[in-house]
């Protein structure tokens, strides 16, 4: 029964090579779908854009990146006048402590060697 | 009414404040009118943001920036406000006792107190001290024509600050014990 099951479905799925006609058939197929003139080339991109309009786009496209540049290099320039400036700030207000710590360590110094003058002894 | 408000929300921010112990930051009085009076007036409002920025731009390689970036590692902010006259006590003893005033808040401590009979210089260092780390330091120099408050807030190292004294050609400083000199 089974045996008998298997050779149907062997015949019924058997290769068989397409007809003549067949052929022809899906070939007037294919000519009939096909574009009757191919598109004008030379006045019109790949993506249907007009050149004109294609090198507009790229224009703005590097002056877009060429303004992105620009301010880029502006902020960068801005950021180390001021990292420049609160550098110097910083030595500034460092170097003001210094000085006034040294003034106070002047004073004390000064009283204690007068404080040594007076009482010679001790 | 609105007074009544007020009260009551000093009342419960009271406890916050409390918490939050401690401030290193003097509010600092606007001296605008007498920087206007000064031949010379300095300054310097250094926040976190800008010690960092300054921190950026300071050479490695170079001793001085080097000393001067680890100072200012852990520091939040630097403030300085100095003013040169071109006469004697062209300025209010009330400017400088409204900061003096702040600096006997519980906190600071006194480091040091001088006064000197000659030039008339009075120098008095203070320090804010909170498990056992300095976060806080304050400088009021006064002069017959120049004033200067220094304002130095967060984890100061007093032994690299002592290092950075001879950095800026200044000899070093004996800071570590309190001292006191009329």
């Amino acid at each position: 029964m089974s045996e008998d099951l298997e050779s149907q479905l062997r015949t019924a799925l058997r290769p068989i090579a397409p007809s003549a006609a067949l052929e022809k058939k899906l070939i007037a197929c294919v000519t009939a779908k096909a574009p009757l003139a191919p598109p004008v080339a030379g006045r019109r991109g790949r993506l249907g854009f007009h050149p004109r309009a294609r090198w507009l786009s790229l224009g703005v496209a590097a002056c877009l990146l060429l303004a992105l540049g620009i301010q880029h290099r502006l902020q960068e320039r801005h950021e180390r006048e001021n990292g420049l400036e609160a550098r110097r700030q910083v030595l500034q207000a460092l170097r003001m402590t210094s000085q006034k710590l040294d003034l106070a360590y002047e004073i004390v110094k000064s009283q204690s060697t007068s404080l040594a003058d007076e009482n010679p002894g001790a | 009414m609105r007074h009544a408000k007020i009260k009551i929300l000093l009342a419960l921010l009271a406890p916050a404040l409390a918490w939050a112990g401690p401030n290193p930051r003097l509010l600092l009085p606007d001296f605008t009118a007498l920087a206007q009076k000064a031949s010379q007036a300095v300054t310097i409002t250094l926040d976190p943001g800008l010690l960092s920025l300054a921190a950026r731009f300071l050479d490695g390689n170079d001793p001085q920036d080097a000393a001067t970036k680890e100072v200012i590692k852990g520091l939040q902010g630097i403030y300085v406000r100095s003013y040169s006259f071109d006469q004697d006590l062209a300025y209010r003893q009330e400017d400088i006792d409204a900061v003096r005033k702040q600096l006997a808040a519980p906190g600071w401590n006194r480091l040091v107190e001088t006064h000197s009979k000659k030039t008339h210089a009075n120098v008095d260092i203070y320090i804010m001290v909170d498990n056992n780390q300095a976060i806080g330091l304050a400088v009021i120099a006064s002069e017959p024509r120049q004033f200067t408050i220094v304002n130095i807030v967060g984890a100061i190292d007093l032994q690299k600050l002592h290092r950075l004294e001879g950095q800026f050609g200044v000899p070093k400083l004996d800071i570590d014990a309190p001292k006191t000199a009329h």
